[in-house]
């Protein structure tokens, strides 16, 4: 096939740097409600930490009571009560965090929950992920993405990428 | 998102920037080797990191990478005479050596010493594989010479181009652990490329458009899973390895040739793909590797006598709406190197992150952001050598595997991702 040469074409005119400066400059609001949910207490130290962030849009939240029980509540990090179903009325992300597998049953739970609502799900494992193999078994199915890492900014980093 | 100064940070690969400091902290692919093809041959003009070098072989064989402009008066010794062991300037006649030490100036007596003190910037130029691979750090540092399986497998059994790409090396390489766009972007070549199409894995591609990804740290970067349904109670994994700071692999489609990337910054506006096909266990076929001469598979067709893609900005990629209407290509850009390749040069030569709105399938990209930063500041802060400068992290495979739903991608491959001599690659 041959196409006629015009140079420049409108692809490397659009590509230059000089009209960089004409694209639409519009100033861009969280995006997101993003609920961060803390399935163990190492993970919550970490979702206490990452919640002193500038977030807009981002409610973190641990789970309450005894390890492992699939219907021990949910609670704010300064300690009240939250309902799984009012938590994700609205929300647009649900970020799970797990540093053991003592949080299976209720990564399963959360997400079954969000799968049925339709709410992205992200995992983060923290550690080296050993320690939560049954954590991160539960969430697989759910799960648009499992972060794996050994560092705590990473939530942060996520967090900050989805501009919530 | 990310912020403009961390872009900034992340795209300046220029001398003394952070970034500039990490990639020298690394043997790179300075130019393939056939372009100084024998002893002698005509020097090459090697931009690399915003430095204008020239690469030569001397009419011994010997290789050298040059700072490009004599210390004279500043003339361009790519217009040299390759002659006689060294590079002679046309212009008064001074002559160098591959190290860039001045071997020869005409003008002073016979046995003068001036030219001893005058050595030009120099980096070594080594060959392995189809590359020649230079180091531009400290020479006090020098790591040992890389050890990637393409390089290292015989001749018979690999092949490498490269293209000029018209951005910044960045919004290059993060379409390499990007695999999220492979189903839309590339689904003509699925189909009928000669180097993609008629695998099994090929069908759960297409027919899992939404896949999940896990991503984890690898010793030298990362590895990112990317997961989509297979039969009932299997997930089809594909397993792309990064190894820091610019180096990628695809994962494998039946028992076609394996292909990667290295991603080479020229300046800050331009990068180097270098792309690789290899089989670890057996010679290419003559109709595979006539295939990637032809620009087919991570190849590009480029202009003749030059590594710029026929297919470029200025012709508007030779698109073809009817190609894009028939579904015989997705974006009517012919050619999957060229479909990455129109797209990310379309979002300018430098991006700016700070007007994007990333999705939670973009982890790979987030997380290679975050370590790419982490190192660059570790090495300014503390020198603290990256992850990737050592030869073991290099030994890495992609691999395409169907597993049970409840295994670990990673668990389940470690042998699957890493290079074993003499073994064939994981693929479906």
């Amino acid at each position: 096939m041959t196409v006629p040469v015009t140079w420049p074409s409108e692809s490397a005119r659009a590509a230059s740097r000089e009209e960089s400066r004409f694209r639409i400059t519009r100033p861009l609001a969280p995006a997101r409600n993003a609920r961060v949910i803390a399935l163990d207490p190492a993970a919550e130290a970490v979702a206490r930490r990452v919640a002193r962030g500038p977030w807009a849009k981002a409610r973190f939240y641990t789970v309450a009571g005894a390890a492992g029980d699939a219907a021990a509540p949910l609670l704010e990090l300064h300690g009240r009560p939250a309902a799984l179903a009012d938590i994700l009325t609205g929300t647009d992300v649900v970020v799970i965090l797990a540093s053991e597998d003592t949080g299976r049953a209720q990564a399963a739970a959360i997400g079954r929950e969000c799968g049925a609502r339709a709410i992205t799900t992200a995992g983060v494992v923290l550690g080296d992920g050993f320690e939560a193999d049954g954590a991160m078994a539960a969430l697989r199915p759910y799960a648009r993405v499992l972060l794996l890492s050994a560092d705590e900014s990473d939530v942060f980093e996520l967090l900050t990428a989805l501009r919530v | 998102m990310l912020r403009k100064d961390i872009n900034e940070l992340l795209t300046q690969t220029g001398p003394g920037t952070p970034m500039g400091n990490l990639f020298r902290q690394y043997w790179l692919p300075a130019l393939l080797a056939e372009e100084l093809a024998e002893d002698g041959a005509a020097p090459v003009r090697v931009k690399l990191l915003s430095e204008r070098l020239l690469a030569f072989r001397d009419s011994e064989g010997r290789y050298g990478l040059i700072d490009e402009f004599c210390a004279h008066r500043g003339a361009s010794l790519w217009f040299g005479r390759n002659e006689e062991a060294g590079l002679r300037c046309p212009y008064h006649g001074w002559k160098y050596d591959v190290t860039g030490q001045c071997i020869e100036v005409p003008s002073e007596s016979d046995n003068s010493s001036f030219c001893q003190n005058v050595k030009l910037t120099s980096y070594p130029l080594v060959k392995i594989g189809d590359l020649l691979w230079t180091y531009m750090g400290d020479p006090a540092t020098t790591p040992p010479l890389p050890e990637y399986e393409f390089a290292l497998v015989p001749a018979e059994q690999t092949y490498t181009s490269k293209r000029w790409q018209q951005c910044n090396w960045l919004q290059a390489f993060e379409g390499g652990i990007d695999s999220s766009h492979v189903t839309f972007l590339h689904s003509g070549g699925l189909k009928s490329d000669p180097l993609f199409k008629g695998s099994k894995g090929n069908e759960y591609n297409m027919k899992d458009t939404k896949p999940f990804f896990e991503v984890a740290d690898s010793e030298g970067g990362l590895f990112v899973g990317a997961r989509r349904n297979a039969e009932p109670g299997t997930y089809y994994w594909r397993i792309t390895p990064w190894v820091m700071p610019n180096f990628t692999m695809v994962p494998p489609r039946g028992d076609h040739p394996v292909h990667g990337h290295f991603w080479v910054p020229i300046d800050d506006e331009n990068c180097w793909t270098y792309s690789f096909d290899y089989h670890p266990v057996r010679a290419l076929t003559d109709t595979e590797r006539q295939a990637m001469i032809d620009g087919h598979g991570v190849h590009s067709k480029n202009i003749p006598g030059t590594y710029r893609p026929a297919a470029n900005m200025d012709n508007d990629y030779l698109m073809d709406r009817e190609a894009q209407r028939r579904g015989d290509t997705y974006s009517g850009v012919a050619g999957i190197a060229m479909q990455d390749a129109s797209l990310q040069e379309s979002m300018g030569p430098i991006v700016d992150r700070s007007k994007e709105r990333l999705v939670p399938a973009d982890s790979g990209i987030i997380k290679a952001r975050q370590k790419l930063r982490k190192a660059a500041i570790a090495l300014r802060d503390e020198g603290v050598t990256p992850p990737g400068v050592d030869p073991a992290h290099h030994k890495v495979r992609s691999a395409a595997v169907v597993l049970p739903v409840a295994e670990s991608f990673l668990d389940s491959c470690r042998d699957a991702v890493t290079v074993t001599p003499g073994v064939a690659q994981t693929t479906v």
